[in-house]
């Protein structure tokens, strides 16, 4: 599961000016009919520089926030309330480690091995989704997290895998058809608490509120105030504007969330009739910055576990590395 | 740290220093293999994806939960990537003028017109 | 037909034995070594838990038991019949990979002796898992060989990880004093004593690969207790956290 607001580097940095004047006009040009035509591009493909940096920085991002996103609901693995629950949970983080291989390689394909992005999420260099540097408190977080914030991601996703890049829409396309199974789980487990005791319903109604507004932030800054080039839209990087999937997913998911008879911690949240578009408070995006710069309730705690497991494994992983062997990258 | 967490599986780990550099060294994460699904009997081996393992029989039994723990499959492949002989993709203007060698092609016949034709000049 | 009491008792000791190793196998979900084999080490965790799950509907279903996740989430520790290998907490992956060569190779010998069992519920889970488990095997084979075969540092710890889980493992062949005979006698399967000799013989030809040294086993104690109620200190805050939600309220759906 991910999210969008994903940084993409600034687009009028000196670097993206250097990079562009050595494309080749009549391979760009190429390139971009063949975007526009609506064929995929390939690993071997030519393609600017700029267009290869963008998408490694964003399916690594998608990666990472597949690896960091399973700890907020392992949290809850051994704890899960019997034994469908508990199946289908250790399930569900499984497929986010799934999720990640995926990513991983087809990042990889673009030139950038899997360790060298491990190094960059654990030295902090590369980001992830913020929703996951928040915690897990109580069983009912990990049912909002199963249903929205991977309805959240069904939005995003299902944007992305019609993007111009094979082998990420590819790895999508599966992502997408094993995260209709987490949500579905998920909003299982959301309605029987939010149909049980008081006390379940309660325990709902807190988490809810708790998580509104990472959820609010999971698109991304406001339109209005991010910066994503035309040019990555045009190329078919950037596949929707954050405004206008944070409206798709109000428009899905809240008539499913006030139908349980739950509420938002929002009193402007409403559907505009006039309109069409959804109407919210603007939730605070400074807090949004400083989450994504190290300042979340968990982010020491996600790297350092991140950091454990590397090291952990580091000698099961060393013992086995075959030094002649030939390696290579993804072919596809 | 290790015991403020709201995970007790993490709480029992002996998390290290927060900001100690953490490396993973090049090729730790082994080598790259290109896995192919075989979803029934009768069917083409179909390549689904890829593996990182340090050999062959560890790429297979990695390929088996990765890319077979649902839906139907009854046999996979795995090979070395670096094994895979692929065209550049520069060369796809070979494959260009397939469509227009139907006289390769059922359909580059037309058979009942000249039927036809003959019966009507009766 | 053995008595009813005789089927539950050994069924009990299976299940909780296959809920507790799935357990602390999880704990590994989402922290393995290298993607491929976090994803491969977790579904094997699935896998053992949904064996328990199928073990206490047996109980539940054949043997006027209660509600599996009742059953499974409410008992006391007393209650328990699980062996004290499975309780140990995860002190490594080379501790993990190394439980996990051992019990599942003797899950293996104890599901394939019930192939023709009396007891028609056994026959139908021997067949069931069968898949599964040679899964099992051939992860856990291929992996200890492997470790052991690439250098100093991989043998090292898994001949400690050996020495460490041996007598443990031993420990799950713990007959039992009121049952075993009648077990045997009605041919439901062929008891703790023989299943232990084909173990050894099973794990044996994988151990001489990996070219480790496997104790005398005339000279260790296996740990029993697990299987009369007595455990190590480790089950009951396991069982603690794994009933934490559950026991929020036994009576709600979860």
């Amino acid at each position: 599961m991910y999210g969008g607001g994903y940084i993409f580097d600034e687009p009028n940095g000196k670097q993206l000016r250097e990079e562009q004047l050595h494309d080749d006009p009549e391979k760009l040009a190429a390139f971009e009919d063949r975007i526009a035509r609506g064929e995929k591009i390939e690993p071997g493909d030519w393609m600017p520089a700029e267009y290869r940096r963008q998408l490694i920085r964003l399916i690594e991002q998608h990666a990472h926030s597949e690896i960091i996103g399973a700890l907020p609901e392992g949290t809850w693995i051994t704890r899960a309330p019997g034994f469908k629950r508990k199946l289908a949970l250790i399930a569900k983080v499984q497929d986010e480690i799934g999720h990640g291989q995926l990513l991983y390689n087809a990042a990889e394909t673009l030139g950038k091995s899997r360790e060298a992005m491990i190094n960059d999420l654990l030295s902090g260099k590369s980001k992830y989704s913020n929703v996951f540097n928040y915690p897990a408190k109580t069983w009912a977080d990990v049912t909002v997290i199963g249903f929205l914030i991977d309805a959240a991601a069904i939005v995003n996703q299902v944007a992305n895998a019609k993007g111009s890049y094979g082998p990420y829409c590819r790895a999508l396309e599966r992502i997408c058809y094993e995260e209709s199974f987490h949500l579905k789980q998920g909003h299982d487990a959301f309605i029987e608490l939010a149909t049980g005791t008081p006390e379940q319903k309660a325990m709902l109604q807190d988490a809810l509120n708790r998580w509104w507004q990472p959820i609010m932030h999971f698109f991304g800054p406001p339109d209005k105030t991010s910066q994503h080039s035309e040019k990555l839209m045009q190329w078919k990087v950037k596949m929707a504007s954050n405004d206008e999937m944070r409206n798709q997913f109000l428009d899905s998911y809240v008539p499913k969330i006030w139908e349980l008879g739950l509420t938002l911690p929002d009193p402007l949240l409403r559907k505009n009739t006039a309109t069409g578009r959804w109407e919210y408070s603007d939730p605070d995006w400074n807090e949004f910055f400083r989450v994504i710069n190290g300042g979340g309730p968990c982010n020491a705690e996600r790297l350092q576990v991140r950091k454990w497991a590397e090291e952990e494994g580091r000698w099961v992983r060393k013992a086995l590395m075959n030094p002649a062997e030939r390696r290579s990258l993804p072919v596809a | 740290m290790s015991n403020e967490s709201l995970d007790p599986r993490v709480n029992r780990l002996k998390l290290g220093d927060p900001s100690a550099v953490i490396k993973v060294e090049e090729g730790e994460n082994w080598n790259v293999y290109e896995v192919f699904h075989q979803e029934k009997r009768g069917a083409h081996h179909e390549h689904v994806g890829c593996v990182h393992a340090p050999d062959p029989q560890l790429a297979l039994v990695f390929a088996k939960e990765q890319f077979a723990r649902r839906k139907k499959c009854v046999n996979l492949w795995v090979v070395r990537s670096a094994d895979i002989l692929a065209f550049d993709v520069e060369d796809e203007d070979m494959f260009a003028n397939n469509l227009e060698k139907n006289y390769r092609d059922a359909s580059g016949f037309k058979v009942m017109e000249k039927i036809n034709k003959f019966k009507q000049s009766k | 037909m053995s008595s009813n009491a005789a089927l539950t008792d050994l069924i009990i000791k299976m299940a909780d034995d296959e809920l507790v190793q799935g357990h602390r196998n999880s704990e590994w979900t989402g922290l393995g070594p290298v993607m491929e084999e976090d994803i491969a080490f977790s579904s094997m965790a699935q896998d053992k838990i949904g064996h328990a799950w199928a073990l206490y509907r047996i109980l539940h279903e054949n043997l006027g038991g209660e509600d599996p996740d009742r059953f499974a989430f409410m008992r006391p520790e007393k209650a328990f019949k699980c062996s004290h290998l499975v309780e140990m907490p995860n002190s490594g992956y080379d501790f993990s990979l190394m439980r996990h060569f051992l019990f599942d190779h003797a899950e293996t010998v104890r599901y394939e002796s019930m192939r023709e069992s009396s007891f028609e519920p056994f026959q139908q889970l021997s067949k069931k898992f069968r898949g599964e488990l040679k899964y099992h095997t051939l992860h856990a084979d291929a992996f200890l060989i492997q470790l052991c075969n690439a250098g100093e540092e991989g043998y090292a710890r898994m001949q400690t990880a050996l020495y460490e889980t041996i007598a443990l493992a031993a420990g799950i062949f713990e007959p039992s004093a009121a049952y075993e005979e009648t077990l045997i006698a009605d041919k439901v399967y062929p008891g703790e004593k023989e299943l232990y000799s084909r173990w050894l013989d099973q794990i044996y030809p994988v151990l001489v690969k990996a070219a480790l040294n496997l104790p005398d086993m005339n000279t260790i104690t296996p740990v029993y207790g697990g299987r009369q109620g007595f455990h190590t200190s480790y089950l009951v805050p396991l069982l603690k956290e794994m009933g934490e939600v559950f026991n929020l309220d036994t009576e709600a759906s979860w």
